[in-house]
């Protein structure tokens, strides 16, 4: 503006007798207020210099209403000041140059008419550029009151809807016309604080009605929305201007539409809820009172006058904006919510509203039952929203329970897998087809195929008989791997070997010929038991008691590629496996309860898994299986201690923690997808977990205790949707 | 294995836990197990502390069903067993072994098919431990390890029979297998001395010389 101004004055300037005259206007507005401005003459000779008439852009800001005439009245304002100078101007002249010619006088006037000529049109064509902003405004206004009105009145609708039902409701539980409800007739005039001008119009219908009125009323209101062209759009257009107007920030357009717009409605209706039971409320602060009364008060005088029942009239919307007045002079956020309120017609609000009384209504009744402390409105209103929350949740959830039926199954044990004679240490699925292999401490492994079963009498479960049995180990086997074509499988046992098996046909039959090339081959270098085992492409990893993680490919002249040692302080290697989502990367489990990440490349530590903060208290954290994540750089550990614990394998931070069981967790096993995760127990359940929220999604106790141990390992099919779990008693259990 | 600190004492097997401290844990008395396993426990429990300890480890406790005492040590044998066939697969070929005999008095026939067959040694081995393995764990017939049915219990005789003659076979043609895997586990001692405990085989067809060994002089084989 101030340049604006200057700029103009200086276009304005003539030099008059070749006198070299600077103006230099400076101009100090003030927003809202109209402009001051002052012109500072200098450079000698004096001079002309106008300014406010760029100023008067300035007006566009002021308040709406009534700013036609401010903003005119400070264009003259400044047109007077500078009026001034051309009266200086030539009175310094003659007072220094006494001769004058006629020609001169002559060209003198011509040449003031013609510059007050062309001053006055631009005046004119301000003016009506004034005007017809003016007339946007007004028009802008007009619209938004009308749409208020209309809201406020759908919120009326909403809340004497939502009243019919709690008497319903009321009726069908007690038998009997709830207490409260003739208080609420009388008063739901005041009730709500907003738009009670459009409450008495609609009120005569409602009190007597059923629903059917009112979603008449409300088809009403959308017809009479589309004749006046109020799209989502236009309105979202409109309230940012409205919000500009009132120079109010953008920032509640963010945060003040979900939160605010929300908290106002409540706000409005508890403001009702004040009214309607003061005796009962006690405890309200008077201040609250007469504030509400003030409210109201206007909004009841244009009642008296104004009966029609099409509501958009001038009256309406003063009344409006009156009750917004003291508002606006009290809270800023009220203002702001208010106009997000408005301001925005689209289904969210409409929930939003409708809920909003709803609560407010909740608290009324329980403060009537007397069941609730009377506490500040403030609070009441949090409550509520919490409330609305959770019911919103409650919706949603059964929402989604019933459209995620699809994604959420119960597993249910389908196949029982007995052969083994005793405890069944670890079991894997075969890539594709429905056929597992699992591994015992009867020295045994075994191969089945679900799809060969034998239906038990009086169980609804299948028992399978297995189709091969494995035998090389000479002392109980502890781990398992197989190959991604699913021809091959490795098994480590107590007795330090690694074997090789080639995977004889699934159809194969259990008593056929012994053919001793399954068996091809063994892995000899660890020197005490194998506990892990796990493969990537044509590589397996093992970790051994014997304190070492050894890198193997089998069926070469040299399998074994390489050893990783890792510090003394470390203990023992107790799991092992690939990182997933990073090549040449394996992750294993120490019995210090650290997980180190090796390069098998370079067989140097890439980093180590540690909390930084637990360091102090690592005894009974034991890690009994780690697992990395298919595709996330995230390693899980299961722990004695009773926890899951989730790793950052960039940071090597520890990420999450869980207690996930009720004794230690043994086994672990990740989805192809990524998405659940099974965790196995001591304490005879299998659990399955999302991984998104880390919720228990399902538990199923599968296995009985051998001693103090129950479940050994668990597994995910690929490929089939096949849970698997393994247990102490010899047992394995297939869940579909 | 490991104890942990206090008074409860966890048998676990931890993963990383050395071979020699598998299992190697104080023993739980039989009446303080709870667990629907606890026979079982309790036989592995006497084995590890005492293989050649025979007659201890068949010792009944009192107030122990006798059926699932007989069942569950009949499921050791069988899994012990799978040692002496693993030791077996290295040697005994269908084509050295091309029929299950022991003495030349008997072949014996593979029952694991419909037609009894006269599979090779090792076949009939393995077909005979993991028909032994289906039925012992079978549903239909041990659906509970605390309680056998006693038309069940018959069957536990058939199994000592057919079983035994891995024994018998070994002893006669894998001589030297027979021995290391006896010196370690005094199995078909044990074995011997079970069925006869509990009448499951005649004696007749008890026909590895255990029992003579033994009275003749003790501790002679195993030293």
């Amino acid at each position: 503006m101030g340049t604006n101004s200057g700029a103009t004055a200086g276009i304005n300037n003539k030099p008059v007798g070749g006198a070299a005259v600077l103006g230099v206007g400076v101009a100090n507005s003030a927003i809202g207020g109209g402009v001051l401005s002052n012109s500072l003459g200098s450079g000698g000779g004096g001079g002309l210099s106008i300014s406010g008439l760029g100023g008067q852009n300035a007006n566009v800001g002021s308040l709406v209403g009534g700013m036609g005439g401010a903003g005119g009245g400070t264009g003259n304002n400044g047109s007077d000041d500078s009026m001034g100078g051309p009266g200086g101007g030539p009175n310094n002249q003659q007072a220094t140059t006494p001769q004058y010619t006629i020609p001169g006088i002559l060209h003198f006037i011509q040449h003031e008419w013609s510059r007050f000529e062309l001053e006055r049109s631009q005046w004119d064509v301000d003016r009506a550029e004034l005007q017809a902003r003016i007339a946007m405004l007004l028009g802008e206004r007009k619209c938004l009151e009308s749409l208020k009105s209309d809201l406020t009145r759908r919120i009326k609708m909403l809340e004497y809807a939502l009243r019919q039902e709690r008497a319903k409701f009321y009726r069908l539980k007690y038998g009997t016309d709830p207490p409260q409800l003739n208080e609420f007739k009388p008063t739901s005039n005041d009730d709500g604080g907003i738009g009670t001008d459009v409450a008495t119009d609609s009120e005569v219908p409602y009190s007597s009605v059923s629903n059917t009125t009112w979603r008449q009323g409300r088809q009403m209101l959308r017809q009479y929305l589309a004749e006046i062209g109020y799209t989502d759009n236009i309105i979202d257009v409109r309230s940012n201007r409205v919000r500009s107007i009132l120079g109010l920030n953008n920032n509640t357009d963010h945060d003040g539409v979900s939160g605010g717009g929300v908290g106002n409605v409540g706000g409005g209706i508890g403001s009702g809820g004040e009214n309607l039971s003061p005796n009962i409320n006690g405890n309200e602060s008077n201040k609250r009172a007469s504030e509400s009364e003030g409210r109201h008060t206007p909004a009841k005088k244009v009642q008296q006058s104004n009966d029609a029942i099409i509501l958009d009239t001038e009256a309406a919307v003063m009344a409006n904006f009156e009750f917004l007045g003291p508002t606006e002079m009290s809270d800023d956020d009220e203002i702001s919510d208010d106009l997000e309120m408005v301001a925005t017609d689209n289904e969210d609000t409409d929930v939003k509203m409708a809920k909003r009384p709803k609560s407010g209504k909740d608290m009324l009744t329980e403060e009537v039952d007397g069941s609730l402390g009377l506490g500040e409105l403030a609070q009441l209103t949090v409550n509520n929203e919490s409330d609305g929350a959770y019911d919103a949740n409650a919706k949603d959830g059964t929402g989604g329970s019933a459209g995620g039926a699809g994604y959420r199954k119960t597993w249910n044990a389908k196949y029982t897998l007995r052969s083994h004679f005793d405890g069944v240490r670890s079991l894997i699925f075969h890539p594709e087809e429905p056929v597992l292999i699992t591994a015992s401490e009867d020295n045994t492994l075994k191969l089945w195929n679900l799809q060969k079963t034998v239906q038990a009498k009086k169980s609804a479960s299948l028992d399978v008989e297995p189709l091969y049995t494995f035998r090389a180990h000479t002392g109980p086997v502890l781990c398992l791997g197989m190959s991604s074509s699913g021809e091959t499988c490795y098994s480590g046992g107590l007795d330090g070997n690694i074997e090789c098996w080639q995977l004889p046909s699934p159809n194969i039959d259990p008593y056929d010929c012994y053919d001793p090339n399954v068996h091809s081959g063994t892995l000899e270098g660890h020197t005490d038991a194998v506990w892990g085992l796990t493969t990537m492409q044509n590589n397996i990893v093992s970790c051994s008691a014997d304190g070492t993680v050894k890198l193997w490919s089998p069926y070469t002249k040299e399998p074994l590629l390489r050893t990783y040692t890792a510090a003394e302080a470390e203990g023992g290697p107790s799991s092992v496996d690939f990182v997933r989502n990073e090549v040449d990367h394996i992750v294993v489990a120490y019995n210090s309860a650290h997980c180190i990440i090796y390069d098998t490349e370079t067989g140097k530590q890439v980093i180590k898994l540690e909390a930084s903060q637990e360091m102090s208290g690592n005894t009974g954290k034991f890690i009994n299986k780690v697992v990395s994540h298919p595709t996330l750089p995230i390693t899980i550990t299961a722990h004695e201690d009773r926890h899951i614990r989730f790793w950052d394998n960039t940071s090597g931070t520890l990420v999450h923690s869980m207690v996930a069981h009720l004794e230690p967790v043994t086994s672990l096993a990740v989805d192809a997808h990524g998405l659940y995760l099974l965790s196995g127990s001591h304490d005879c359940s299998i659990r399955l977990w999302n991984l998104d929220n880390k919720t228990c999604v399902q538990e199923i106790t599968a296995h009985r205790k051998k001693f103090d141990e129950s479940i050994f390992d668990v597994a995910f099919h690929a490929t089939k949707p096949y849970i698997a779990s393994a247990g102490a008693d010899g047992l394995a259990k297939v869940f579909v | 294995m490991k104890m942990a600190d206090g008074s409860t004492i966890l048998r676990r097997n931890r993963p990383g836990t050395k071979s020699k401290d598998f299992c190697r844990w104080p023993d739980e008395p039989l009446e303080e197990m709870d667990s629907t396993l606890a026979v079982q426990q309790y036989i592995q429990q006497m084995i590890k502390r005492d293989p050649s300890n025979v007659e201890l480890i068949l010792t009944m406790p009192e107030a122990q069903d006798e059926g699932v005492w007989k069942y569950e040590h009949l499921r050791q044998f069988c899994m012990e067993l799978n040692g002496l066939a693993v030791r077996l697969q290295k040697q005994c070929s269908p084509s050295t072994c091309t029929q299950m005999t022991a003495t030349d008095q008997w072949i014996f026939l593979c029952a694991a098919h419909k037609t009894p067959k006269e599979c090779p040694a090792i076949d009939y081995t393995r077909h005979t431990l993991d028909g032994a393995a289906c039925l012992l764990n079978s549903n239909k017939y041990f659906p509970s390890r605390v309680s056998i049915k006693e038309s069940s219990v018959t069957k536990l005789g058939s199994v000592c029979r057919r079983v035994y003659r891995i024994f018998s076979h070994a002893y006669f043609h894998h001589r030297r297998i027979f021995d290391e895997f006896e010196a370690e586990t005094y199995l078909c001692h044990r074995f011997t001395h079970f069925v006869t405990k509990y009448n499951l085989m005649s004696k007749e067809n008890l026909i590895v010389p255990i029992n003579e060994e033994e009275n003749a002089a003790p501790g002679e084989s195993e030293a």
